[in-house]
């Protein structure tokens, strides 16, 4: 069984599940697809939008959450520091 | 009296050079697992950031006191007076004993802090291992292979468990780490052989550059699988 989350896992698998739906995604959609609670997911959106990893935008009647560059970026680093963890086996 | 010059005349400048590009390799990894760290704040980046640092720290060491053996001491000998040299040569035991002290010091601290990434220690083993790795220093200063030994033993170990970390995942990164981790390993055996010869310690400083390679090799790898992975799963 896998661990417990980590802050990074969970921002990860939210700027992810953001790219898998082609950069943009509504914020329930991305509470599900990232398996947190309500609560939660405002906390961590709120820390994105801080972070000008995402941006939160208005079309219509919904509201969108849509990746930054600076978010593409931050997947990227991730990205290789799985791989360098995998390589070191941290 | 300290053994100074470990080097074949001909090879001076050439180990600076060596010496040169593992610094580098070293350091790059150090900022990349700072980096991580500030990332994550795990302690097994911290202690990956601090052995690598402490390693490149030792190598600055040992370059800056080869430079200045090699270039300044030696070179002044040769140009000066009896009563001159005799005074260098007491200044260089000098810059040589601390040189190679810090040098000696610094890896093994280094390597210590990597092993211990691998095998948690507790704080009455980080206080035992840091008193031998301080007799380990003191001991090399007279009998210099006891430094060599100790390194083998550290890189041997780490060696394993990197070999271990690639059976389990089969990545080829770690492969690669495994490999260049061997490698510096076996140079090892060569550092410890120069007595016999000091051809050995161009042989030995050969395979270091391979292993160090191989090192960047592993590290450029890293970097670009991850940016690959990230690009395939954005089309």
């Amino acid at each position: 069984m896998e661990g417990k989350r980590t802050r990074v896992d969970i921002i990860e698998d939210m700027l992810s599940s953001i790219i898998s739906k082609g950069g943009r995604i509504k914020p329930t959609h991305l509470m599900y697809k990232s398996n947190m609670s309500h609560g939660q997911m405002k906390t961590y959106l709120d820390g994105l939008v801080q972070k000008e990893l995402v941006k939160k935008v208005k079309e219509g009647h919904y509201e969108y959450v849509t990746i930054t560059d600076k978010g593409h970026e931050f997947v990227q680093k991730l990205k290789q520091m799985r791989e360098f963890e995998k390589a070191f086996g941290l | 009296m300290v053994q100074v010059v470990f080097s074949p005349k001909w090879f001076w400048g050439k180990d600076i050079f060596i010496d040169s590009i593992a610094l580098l390799v070293l350091l790059c990894i150090a900022i990349f697992a700072t980096k991580y760290y500030r990332i994550k704040k795990s302690r097994n980046y911290l202690y990956l950031a601090l052995s690598f640092y402490l390693i490149a720290l030792s190598f600055f060491s040992k370059i800056l006191i080869n430079f200045t053996i090699y270039y300044q001491v030696l070179h002044t000998q040769i140009i000066g007076s009896i009563e001159y040299t005799q005074v260098v040569l007491k200044s260089s035991e000098v810059l040589a004993f601390s040189g190679l002290f810090f040098y000696r010091l610094f890896t093994l601290l280094g390597l210590f802090a990597l092993y211990s990434i691998y095998e948690k220690q507790s704080k009455a083993n980080i206080i035992l291992m840091s008193y031998f790795i301080i007799i380990s220093t003191f001991l090399s200063t007279g009998e210099y292979y006891i430094f060599y030994l100790t390194c083998l033993i550290f890189l041997g170990v780490i060696s394993n468990r990197y070999y271990q970390n690639y059976r389990k995942n089969k990545e080829k990164t770690s492969g690669m780490l495994a490999a260049s981790f061997s490698v510096i390993t076996l140079s090892q055996i060569f550092f410890m052989l120069v007595n016999f010869t000091k051809h050995f310690y161009v042989v030995a400083e050969a395979i270091q550059l391979l292993g160090y390679i191989l090192l960047l090799v592993t590290f450029i790898m890293v970097l670009k699988h991850g940016r690959e992975k990230n690009k395939s799963r954005h089309h």
